[in-house]
């Protein structure tokens, strides 16, 4: 594999030349060529959809953007936030789509587990991975988009944990993009039979201002009885273009805990996918939004109940400040086999200023008749009498904003099991909060 | 502080008719009525959704959004009618020969 490009946009002959620079298997080669021909039969999503109803695209210039030849430069990569102070099985990083260095611990290499580039592992393990490759849970044509990473996705990550491998040390990978350069990484995450990882990843820009392209997929699959802990914190520059398709894939008895962090990027456009799959499956979905400035941070979220007694639960708390806005549409889908399924969708939001807006749209769609399906949601401001109590008590008014702000995250934080990733989370949010 | 920039010229715009103009990253609605020209935020403040292919009445100085009706001021961008309740942004302009120039106001 070696990256080389190119020209400006994703035409035939930027394609042409992406693929001429790679040594790919027919078959992937095949399946880029055929998502290519998707991408240029679409048009960009418009207004006129509902899914883009509430999310404007029309200042985006996607053949502003290339695949760049530049070699990327180490001290691009900032400090990653999730790692701080955890021993790691093993370690990512990328800088626009290439992969700049990384590492397996002996131990989970000499049991089979396979981490690093997906460019790198899949031409060496091409069989191992065509079978995870070809069940394609990820729509090609759902949109531009995803036609977009489908046929350049560059870079990635692989994991894939063979049968009843159990790792109980966490996997880090950053993804790192220069001001104006692109990033189409592809996240694929296996779980065999019976096997447990935790995997953080997280993706940043050189310096918070900056801007660029990331139209990344993400899929995850755990087998039967897998366990997996899978957190992705968003924190790309405040002028990026961030669209991604997230699908997770949760077999019989396998247990999924997913959790988000949003805190990046100019406007996002993400959906992420849930779908259990085989019968006593259980999906945890944790999102942490928080959102300033003039950001657009949008959020579909879909909890797809395939198979009989699952259950998913579903927590997204956002706060705004500025005149920034977020978009959360959420959808419990239950297949008519799904019978008792247990699933539960919320979405809070804390507006700290009247110039922010949030729209929180949960939606159920029910063919089995025995489940118990449940939803919420919620907005409101910072309670001036929870302000004022504070302060009363010798904080000042920052700080009180800020507990509040904490406090009202704490639901969350509390579900997800992974302390460093509760601490940066935490940090990040409590560094971003003004005054009221 | 934001400068005038040129963005159309007059000719673009029929009377009673409106042109979207992108300034400085930033999406505009240019309106032309009884022979005047106004710019607003290209946002319907109810819902978020453009303003631009919605219908101008150079008698009452309104443009409806085309999604639910609401219907903005074009001189100050204020909210006329619901469903919208609040004003979306209205930007200057100025012509100097027959060109159009705008300046941002910042919000």
């Amino acid at each position: 594999m070696s990256a080389t490009l190119v020209n400006t946009g994703f035409t035939a002959e930027a394609f042409a030349a992406f693929m001429a620079a790679r040594d790919e298997p027919d078959w992937l080669v095949d399946m880029r060529s055929s998502a290519f021909d998707t991408f240029s039969g679409l048009d960009l999503p418009t207004r006129s959809e509902e899914e883009w109803m509430r999310t404007d695209i029309r200042l985006l210039k996607l053949d502003r953007y290339a695949l760049t030849a530049n070699s990327p430069s180490d001290s691009a990569a900032p400090e990653a936030l999730l790692a701080a102070g955890v021993e790691l099985a093993g370690r990512s990083v990328s800088v626009n789509s290439q992969p700049v260095e990384g590492g397996l611990a002996e131990k989970w290499a000499k049991q089979g587990v396979l981490f690093g580039s997906l460019d790198a592992l899949v031409e060496s393990h091409a069989n191992r991975i065509r079978p995870y490759f070809e069940r394609q849970l990820i729509r090609t044509d759902q949109d531009k988009f995803s036609a977009l990473n489908a046929a350049f996705w560059s870079g990635g990550t692989l994991l894939l944990v063979p049968r009843g491998v159990q790792v109980d040390q966490p996997l880090h990978s950053l993804s790192v993009m220069t001001d104006g350069g692109i990033d189409l990484g592809k996240t694929l995450v296996i779980l065999e039979e019976g096997a447990e990882a935790t995997f953080m990843a997280e993706t940043a820009s050189s310096a918070v201002g900056d801007g660029g392209l990331h139209c990344g997929s993400i899929e995850l699959i755990a087998e039967k009885g897998a366990r997996l802990r899978y957190v992705n914190l968003q924190n790309w520059g405040s002028q990026v273009w961030h669209f991604a398709q997230q699908m997770g894939h949760v077999g019989e008895k396998a247990n999924l805990q997913w959790t988000i962090g949003a805190l990046g990027s100019r406007l996002a456009k993400v959906n992420q996918h849930v779908a259990l799959t085989g019968q006593d499956a259980e999906a945890q979905v944790n999102g942490v939004i928080f959102s300033q400035g003039k950001q657009h941070l949008c959020y579909n979220t879909h909890q797809h109940h395939m198979a009989p007694f699952c259950q998913s639960d579903l927590l997204y708390k956002g706060a705004l400040q500025d005149h920034s806005r977020s978009v959360w549409r959420g959808m419990i889908k239950v297949d008519n086999v799904a019978q008792r399924t247990n699933a539960y969708q919320r979405n809070d939001n804390l507006m700290l200023t009247a110039s922010a807006r949030a729209d929180s749209i949960p939606g159920l769609e029910i063919e089995a008749d025995d489940v118990r399906c449940t939803h919420g949601s919620t907005s409101g401001r910072v309670d001036d009498a929870q302000l004022f109590y504070a302060m009363t008590r010798g904080y000042t008014r920052q700080e009180a904003v800020r507990m509040i702000v904490n406090g009202f995250f704490q639901q969350v934080f509390d579900r997800i099991t992974i302390e460093s990733v509760r601490e940066a989370l935490g940090e990040a949010i409590g560094q971003r909060v003004r005054d009221l | 502080m934001a400068v005038f920039v040129v963005v159309a010229n007059t000719s673009d715009i029929p009377d009673s008719g409106s042109l979207l103009v992108e300034v400085e990253d930033r999406l505009i609605v240019l309106i032309r009525a009884a022979g005047h020209f106004y710019a607003l935020d290209d946002v319907c403040t109810h819902d978020g959704g453009p303003l631009s292919n919605g219908p101008v009445d150079a008698e009452e100085g309104s443009i409806a959004c085309p999604r639910h009706g609401a219907k903005f001021d074009i001189k100050t961008g204020v909210a006329v009618t619901m469903p919208a309740t609040q004003a979306t942004i209205s930007h200057e302009v100025k012509i100097e020969g027959d060109q159009v120039f705008v300046r941002l106001v910042d919000g």
